[in-house]
């Protein structure tokens, strides 16, 4: 219970795990793009290969990356199954009753389900290779420009680190109320949903409780330290962009420029 | 000298809960010099925590007056450098961290005065260095035991700049080793970089080492004085449900009992060669 890692981070030392969080959240979003401009064999496949080139220098185990998928595997299932039987279109290659495999429902289906890896495991990538607390200062930097429309960033940013503290904390506290209340005789496994969800009142409540009264100690404690909002506020490290960083960019305008170009521009075959 | 911390008068009302009046400081008049080790002792809802607090203006004087290094806390225009002057230490070590690594937290007070990241960098670093946890820099808060929390709370106050910290109760929810580390971290900061510590707790034997103890009970200061002059009090002690050092009590019976005892035994060392 002590040992929890928090979000999904695979330590390392990458060219991937070095780069400026803010690139990473920056080329996860431009490569998503290219996902969704890809409508050829020849897009898919670059993609492919740049996804496991990515995979290649960050040094994440390739199973590692694949099982993030998994979360989303019966989506992708259905997805595929369902195109492929109601097929639309005039290539027919199978029909019994009123299911019709054409050749475009098998092709849109594919096309849907390799979409669906392709982001997930893009996306999976970012919070493999950065740090819980590294994504929020990105976040936090990234939103900033927009705080003049509103956007709480620094607010935003300071509960995302606040949560990231005390997460541990209360699963600790957690696990202690849960001992306390089976040394009482409370059972938790017991009973159907209904009745197990009723079994978890004895654990929340004690819970809710000590959360607020950490809540009201901790800004307390902060105000102590001269807390008063992210007006005027320094930091200790700094955000900074690297040339590696302009690589990064360089390459994900180069996918969405390949993959632009093949949806778009004249056809090779 | 100006004394870091001048009360007056000071006193402090707050409704509770049933809508009653309670008045829990009652006209404390006090001065704390540089330099000094003040030990504040005294029963439950005696108000010393509630004092502690005024003295980082976290409350503010009902009547009377609170200055911090000659700045009045209830002008609203010192507030910040009364709180980086005087640091503060809470009682509970996991409710008074900030972020999910050591240094971020330790940085977290000297971030929201804004200072540079340069310097920022060094004070960490220093602060961390001085109680002892610079190894520790990039741990996570939640894996580290309660004094070494806490040390960390230490060195969060000493990168904001404080000049005084006051510790209310650092050591209620330590083991014996964590409550020996608080201590003597806090002697070797008071000895070495003349940190004036405020030193709150109910362990008698913690006000020991203090250079003044001050008895509290029901919102007034009791009486004040060396730990020995404190602690020789025993049975004045005893009134206000306080417990003195063992050797000190042992001393005392002694006493009542005829024995002939030097004054002032307040250690198990001092009581041993006294009776050797």
């Amino acid at each position: 219970m002590l040992d929890i890692t928090l979000g999904q981070y695979y330590p390392g030392n990458s060219f991937i795990h070095r780069l400026d969080p803010r690139t990473k959240i920056l080329s996860t979003l431009l490569l998503i793009i290219a996902v969704f401009l890809a409508n050829t064999a020849v897009g898919y496949a670059a993609l492919c290969a740049m996804v496991l080139f990515i995979i290649l220098i960050s040094g994440l185990p390739f199973m590692l990356v694949l099982k993030s998928v998994k979360p989303l595997l019966f989506i992708i299932v259905l997805t595929l199954v369902l195109h492929v039987v109601m097929g639309q279109g005039e290539h027919v290659l199978y029909q019994w009753k009123f299911i019709r495999v054409t050749e475009e429902g098998l092709r849109l289906g594919v096309q849907m389900a390799m979409r669906l890896i392709l982001l997930l495991m893009i996306s999976s990538i970012l919070t493999f290779t950065t740090s819980p607390i590294v994504l929020t200062d990105g976040i936090e930097a990234l939103l900033s420009p927009f705080r003049v429309i509103g956007v709480p960033a620094h607010e935003l940013a300071m509960m995302m680190t606040i949560a990231l503290r005390f997460i541990p904390t209360l699963m600790e506290e957690t696990d202690r109320i849960i001992k306390a209340q089976t040394a009482r005789g409370a059972d938790f496994s017991g009973g159907n949903l209904l009745v197990r969800a009723k079994n978890m009142l004895p654990i929340l409540v004690p819970l809710f409780i000590s959360a607020f009264r950490r809540a009201d100690d901790l800004a307390v404690a902060m105000e102590a330290r001269c807390y008063r909002g992210g007006e005027g506020r320094t930091r200790m490290h700094q955000l900074a962009y690297r040339s590696g960083d302009v690589m990064a960019f360089v390459f994900a305008f180069a996918m969405i420029g390949l993959l632009a170009f093949l949806r778009w521009g004249p056809k090779l075959v | 000298m100006e004394p870091v911390i001048e009360t007056q008068g000071l006193k402090h009302v707050y409704i509770d809960a049933d809508n009653n009046q309670v008045t829990a400081l009652d006209g404390i008049g006090m001065q704390i010099q540089p330099g000094e080790f003040v030990a504040v002792i005294g029963a439950n809802g005696s108000g010393k925590s509630t004092l502690a607090r005024h003295f980082n203006a976290l409350l503010l004087p009902t009547e009377g007056s609170v200055k911090v290094h000659g700045l009045d806390t209830l002008d609203e225009n010192n507030l910040w450098r009364i709180r980086q002057d005087t640091g503060m230490v809470f009682q509970n070590p996991d409710n008074q961290i900030v972020a999910a690594i050591v240094e971020e937290d330790v940085a977290f007070g000297p971030e929201n005065i804004g200072v540079p990241t340069e310097e920022l960098k060094k004070r960490v670093e220093d602060a961390l260095r001085a109680v002892d946890m610079l190894d520790y820099r990039e741990h996570a808060p939640h894996l580290l035991s309660g004094g070494q929390k806490q040390r960390v709370a230490i060195a969060g106050t000493l990168a904001l700049g404080s000049k005084c910290i006051v510790l209310d109760e650092p050591t209620a929810m330590l083991d014996p080793k964590g409550r020996k580390e608080i201590l003597n971290t806090m002697k070797k900061l008071n000895r070495e970089q003349h940190i004036t510590v405020v030193y709150i707790t109910h362990f008698m034997t913690e006000a020991l080492l203090a250079d003044r103890v001050i008895v509290m009970s029901k919102g007034k200061i009791e009486f004040q004085g060396t730990p020995k002059e404190v602690f020789s009090r025993v049975d004045e002690l005893e009134k206000l449900g306080l417990e003195a050092p063992l050797a000190a009590k042992v001393a005392f019976e002694l006493r009542k009992s005829g024995a002939k005892l030097p004054p002032g035994i307040i250690t198990n060392e001092e009581l041993a060669a006294a009776l050797a």
